[in-house]
């Protein structure tokens, strides 16, 4: 069996699914930051994958499955609107006394988080049993 | 509830009844010639049976993977038995030619 | 070997080929899992052999190598899902996966009963 392949489809999965996790933890981490990195505010970050261009094509033409495997397609910030808090004593409050703080739905990046996890888990189970599958073929013929 | 006496097993019924044991042993001449070709005639069907359920599994029509596993290890156990008859008797027909006359 | 015997090796072979391309299929929908816009993948092979199985069935030994020489697996993409469905349900592909190794080492095994009764017969039982 095509081992090496399997793998590079399972670890492909698993750096998309750690990117995304990363991703995630970013959001969350900076959800009460009203400054960002170049004193702009701190925009929430969403990754998007696919699957590997022109993979279906290539696995059918004999061109091997290694090109099955997902890849990051971009990191993009989400259009979420800014949520406005009135904090008239925080340094930076505007005109009215409201502050920005960062669009992040807390629900739903705990949600994204969770399924990111799940995502990682099952791609390392795949790879096991890739292993394992492997491993068994290694003995045949011997009893 | 009653207890049935031990009496199933032919040869406690000879001793209960009071014959002879080697009575159902001389229902006729041994006839191992024909005896070993049923026997190998049967290993031969364990391992095409076992052929059988191989192609059910590759098929995808199985239904309990146990029986397969039965089968093909009967079938494996059977063959290796007849290979160890066979080396026996073989012995042994060497050991009477070796007998000085 | 009898013509049995051989029919049997080259089905077990071409099972195995069809259970290993059906592990990258699923490992790849699993890696795809949050991916937008794709199709998951299958594998076809035990719906080219309906003939044989039919066959099977009945009890008769009427396979042919000339049968399975047509019989190929192969990678099939699923129609795209509906806008707001998964395309891929990881669970269900969890499930393919050790459905699909179960039927791997299964074959394997098989596969090593037949190679084992014939070196007992080479090998005259010593080992």
């Amino acid at each position: 069996m095509d081992y090496f392949s399997a793998f590079a489809i399972s670890g492909s999965g698993m750096s998309v699914e750690k990117l995304r996790l990363d991703v995630t933890a970013l959001n969350l981490a900076n959800v009460n930051s009203t400054r960002g990195g170049a004193g702009t505010l701190y925009q929430p970050l969403t990754v998007v994958s696919t699957a590997k261009s022109g993979a279906f094509a290539a696995a059918l033409a004999g061109a091997g499955n290694a090109a099955l495997g997902a890849k990051v397609y971009e990191v993009r910030p989400s259009p979420m609107p800014v949520r406005l808090v009135y904090e008239p004593s925080h340094p930076d409050a505007d005109g009215k006394g409201f502050v920005a703080y960062p669009g992040i739905n807390s629900v739903n990046e705990m949600v994204t988080l969770i399924a990111a996890t799940r995502a990682y888990e099952a791609n390392v189970a795949a790879l096991n049993a890739a292993k394992v599958m492997a491993l068994k073929t290694l003995e045949i013929g011997g009893n | 509830m009653s207890v049935d006496p031990v009496g199933f097993l032919p040869a406690v019924r000879d001793i209960v009844s009071g014959q002879a044991p080697e009575a159902s042993a001389q229902a006729g001449p041994i006839d191992f010639a024909g005896w070993m070709a049923r026997e190998i005639g049967s290993v031969n069907e364990k391992i095409v049976n076992s052929d059988q359920l191989l192609q059910r599994l590759a098929t995808g029509q199985v239904d309990n993977l146990h029986q397969v596993m039965i089968g093909l290890e009967e079938a494996k156990l059977s063959f290796q038995l007849l290979v160890q008859v066979r080396n026996k008797l073989l012995e042994a027909y060497q050991d009477i030619m070796r007998m000085q006359v | 070997m009898s013509g049995t015997d051989q029919v049997t090796m080259a089905l077990v072979i071409k099972a195995l080929d069809a259970a290993a391309l059906r592990h990258q299929a699923i490992a790849g929908n699993i890696a795809n899992a949050n991916s937008v816009g794709y199709r998951p993948l299958r594998v076809s092979f035990e719906e080219q052999l309906g003939f044989a199985r039919q066959a099977l069935a009945r009890g008769e030994r009427a396979l042919t190598l000339a049968d399975l020489s047509s019989v190929q697996p192969t990678l099939r993409q699923e129609p795209a899902s509906q806008v707001g469905e998964p395309a891929v349900m990881v669970d269900l592909e969890m499930v393919r996966l050790a459905q699909n190794t179960l039927q791997y080492q299964a074959l394997l095994k098989g596969l090593n009963h037949r190679i084992s009764i014939i070196s007992a017969a080479i090998n005259e039982g010593r080992r």
